[in-house]
């Protein structure tokens, strides 16, 4: 048994934000179905990366990583049809989720009014960069745009390059990390209230409220004096040095200094004056990162880390996906899950964010591109194979 | 001290009563980032969320950048810690006594959920691990978040959240290209495992419905962050490339950080398919560019991307970041101001939507914070509550909730078990 067994989802979105909700509502439990636009699909099928590096819109890593655990159903929501079913779906279910703006989901007449009228219980969550109301909600919005109006863009780089955007989506990841948190919330007080409503999830008001220290020392003494890119390096002892054979991250508090000591067998800087409490420190924060390099020029990631867990200092290797895959702690907690997918073959997936041992998430593969529109429209909407035929010739599914 | 009665402000008031999560009761033990993140977002969403700190165990964001002012109240006077505590309770229980666990366990029995963000081995020699709290409430979800787990060959290792990024190779994908890896500007470890583990706690809670049963989830927060770079964890197993940084770049996209007309004032730009590409560049005046040869398709335009770069940037520099941004969009063009915090917290979109509430504070004063960011139509969240001074609701908890005497109440204080101010040094 998963936690979220027999909440049923529609799944209207594509990309990276919608479907990482949707994904881990998914991968703990709840029926998602994707509803994937015919002959296409997700946008994320034709992301990549792919196997051998031909583009295949069943092998696409993006799409594989993003979809596990969902059942797809082509549906052509802008056919009166398609809509019609779309609805009936929606009657049989407990959320949507949504990453069109206001004025196109008005267009397809696919609202929250719209699905409440035939499920007042239903939860409408829409996930998007600039939220549905407000002056940008027609925007059009990439993860470097989130990340540029969500305050983190700045923040990022060195202070005499540019602002650098960090790896990966980060952006659309967070946006849909907190509507999968929201739904949740929502689905919670339907259950009990026995209404629905309207869940909004904007990636800039997600990036805002994230941004550490920063944004609040500015809120309460508007001084600037922290909101700048400070590169890789805060401190000599909050920041990230080469190594043999790679890089080590740093991060020690005030409280971790003893702790720090040991894991650089550098003993000595506890009797020596310039180091003596954390502002002697700040005040020689120079030749604090020189002795700083001198450590990590001899060390390496492994040997690093090994003593930083030894001396209980925060001290960490900075990891590549291979050090992932192959990390004998990882492995030792079973984190990955093999996955077989009939087109893009076996492999190791990462595990669920969180553990719950009372109901163990087992995730499933991606599936392919209306895999399952025979079982969802026959079983739920009581359709005919000839129905099904006629659906299809018509280009509705 | 006279009638503590007649002192205690009571907190709960009505103003939480339609929240999604009202009559959820959190029993706070977590600091500094990560696990306050979770327990925010669960208290804007209506949770009683009861924080626990103690004089020799009190959260270090206290003694971060506080407003300056005269002691003593330093400890209630920081942005950091105000932000992040916001819409919960706060007291003071030495958990390392008797008779604070005593009283801790308690309020376990009395509570829905438990959050702890200790170091991995903390939570055990405090005898509150899952088992102790089972035993005094059978259905109790306990929420954990040790950087790397409870279990493993390096669980006992520790790591705040710019470690946990590093751990799970987002730093290794970051950086300008050729250039090595980058950080975060964040600690994005903490808020990540902190929504991550509120949504887990909600998940938890829906299966507690359906069968009574509690459970302790355990979010490892490096196991948490790897999920964010999942495709390349994927990807590296199509084609054995551990994914080097394109920095601004996009694989397919031409995309930048442009320079605009006020120094270090930027404006990034994107543009996917061949139509935004063509909006691009007339929005730039050279429309012709988009039928030049050099710039076909996708492709080709990554190859001669520098000097797409050079005849964007021209145009930028002549430009604001809001200009530029708005006349892109007009185009159709993906396109957002590289927003510094002071032009954030201006921002039209945000003021627009409401985003900023104001919060007034007994010693802290008035200030703007950011609102809740689960958007609800029908139950729409705000901060209710200020963030807790130190031992703020000690009376309130120990009077009403756990029904001591003010002589238990005064004694406790006496023996140190409560306090009404933090002991220095711990964290300097």
């Amino acid at each position: 048994m998963m936690a979220l067994d027999g909440l049923r989802v529609i799944d209207l979105t594509s990309g990276v934000s919608g479907p990482w909700c949707t994904k881990l509502l998914a991968d703990y439990g709840a029926d998602v179905i994707k509803i994937e636009a015919p002959g296409i699909g997700d946008d994320a099928r034709g992301h990549g990366r792919f196997p051998d590096g031909v583009p295949h819109r069943e092998k696409s890593a993006l799409f594989l990583w993003l979809n596990t655990s969902k059942r797809s159903v082509t549906l052509d929501i802008a056919t009166a049809t398609g809509r019609a079913l779309l609805l009936r779906l929606v009657a049989q279910s407990d959320a949507v989720v949504t990453d069109q703006s206001a004025s196109e989901l008005v267009r397809l007449r696919l609202t929250h009014y719209d699905f409440a009228a035939v499920n007042p219980r239903i939860i409408t969550t829409s996930v998007l960069a600039f939220g549905q109301r407000g002056p940008y909600a027609d925007w059009r919005a990439t993860n470097l745009t989130s990340y540029a109006v969500g305050g983190h863009h700045y923040l990022c780089g060195d202070g005499d390059r540019e602002p650098l955007q960090n790896g990966g989506y980060q952006a659309l990841y967070a946006a849909g990390t907190w509507a999968f948190g929201a739904t949740l919330a929502a689905l919670w007080d339907a259950h009990r209230s026995g209404a629905g409503q309207q869940v909004e999830v904007a990636g800039q008001e997600v990036m805002a409220s994230i941004l550490e220290i920063m944004l609040p020392d500015y809120a309460y003494r508007k001084s600037e004096a922290l909101t700048v890119r400070r590169g890789n390096m805060s401190t000599a002892v909050v920041g990230i040095y080469p190594v043999l054979d790679g890089h080590v991250g740093v991060h020690a508090m005030p409280k971790n200094w003893p702790q720090l000591l040991g894991a650089l067998d550098a003993h000595w800087m506890a009797t020596d004056e310039r180091f003596a409490d954390d502002r002697a420190r700040r005040g020689n924060d120079d030749e604090l990162m020189a002795q700083m390099y001198i450590w990590s020029a001899g060390v390496t990631k492994r040997e690093a880390y090994e003593r930083g867990g030894r001396f209980r200092a925060p001290i960490s290797p900075v990891n590549t996906v291979a050090d992932l895959l192959e990390s004998e702690h990882l492995n030792a907690r079973n984190f990955f899950h093999e996955i077989e997918h009939p087109a893009a073959g076996t492999m190791r997936y990462p595990g669920p964010p969180a553990r719950m041992p009372a109901t163990p998430p087992t995730p499933r593969r991606a599936p392919l591109l209306g895999e399952h529109n025979a079982e969802v429209l026959a079983d739920l909407l009581g359709l005919t194979p000839g129905d099904l035929a006629k659906l299809t010739a018509a280009g509705v599914t | 001290m006279t009638s503590i009665a007649s002192n205690i402000q009571h907190p709960t008031s009505n103003s939480d009563a339609g929240l999604p999560l009202h009559g959820i009761r959190i029993l706070d033990l977590t600091m500094v980032w990560a696990g306050p993140s979770a327990t925010r977002l669960l208290a804007d969403m209506g949770a009683e969320v009861i924080k626990v700190e103690s004089a020799r165990s009190w959260d270090m964001l206290r003694s971060l950048h506080f407003l300056s002012g005269p002691p003593p109240g330093w400890w209630n006077r920081s942005a950091y810690f105000n932000h992040n505590n916001r819409n919960k309770y706060g007291i003071t229980l030495d958990l390392q006594s008797e008779r604070g666990r005593e009283l801790a366990l308690r309020l376990v029995a009395m509570s829905d959920l438990v959050f702890e963000n200790y170091r991995a081995d903390v939570i055990g020699k405090l005898r509150m691990d899952y088992d102790d709290l089972r035993a005094v409430k059978p259905a109790i979800i306990l929420v954990s978040m040790p950087s790397h787990g409870k279990s493993g060959p390096e669980a006992h290792h520790v790591a705040y959240g710019t470690n946990v990024e590093q751990l799970a190779g987002l730093v290794s994908i970051s950086g300008y290209p050729g250039d090595g890896p980058h950080t975060s500007p964040i600690a994005y470890g903490d808020p990540n495992a902190g929504a991550l583990a509120a949504a887990a706690a909600l998940a938890a809670l829906h299966h507690r419905r359906e069968t009574g049963e509690g459970q302790h989830v355990e979010v490892a927060q490096w196991e948490a962050m790897i999920g964010n770079i999942g495709e390349y964890v994927l990807g590296y197993q199509m084609d054995g490339d551990v994914g080097e940084s394109l920095g601004n770049r996009h694989v397919s996209r031409v995309q930048g950080v442009y320079p605009c007309v006020t120094d270090d004032e930027w404006v990034a730009i994107s543009a996917g398919s061949d139509a935004e590409f063509a909006a691009l560049c007339a929005a730039i005046g050279q429309p012709e560019v988009a039928c030049d040869p050099r710039f076909a398709d996708d492709v080709s335009r990554l190859l001669h991307h520098d000097e797409l770069d050079t005849m964007i940037a021209e145009w930028t520099r002549m430009r604001s970041q809001r200009d530029a941004a708005h006349a892109m969009q007009a185009a159709g063009v993906s396109a957002a101001p590289i927003l510094k915090i002071k032009a954030l917290m201006e921002d039209e979109n945000l003021r627009a939507r409401g985003f900023w509430e104001s919060v007034s504070h007994t010693e802290a004063g008035t200030w703007d914070m950011d609102g809740p960011t689960w958007r609800m139509s029908r139950t729409p969240a705000h901060v209710r509550v200020p963030p807790p001074m130190f031992g703020e609701h000690n009376d309130w908890v120990l009077q009403d909730l756990l029904g001591l005497t003010e002589a238990e109440i005064a004694a406790l204080e006496a023996e140190g078990v409560t306090a009404r101010e933090p002991s220095a040094g711990v964290h300097s």
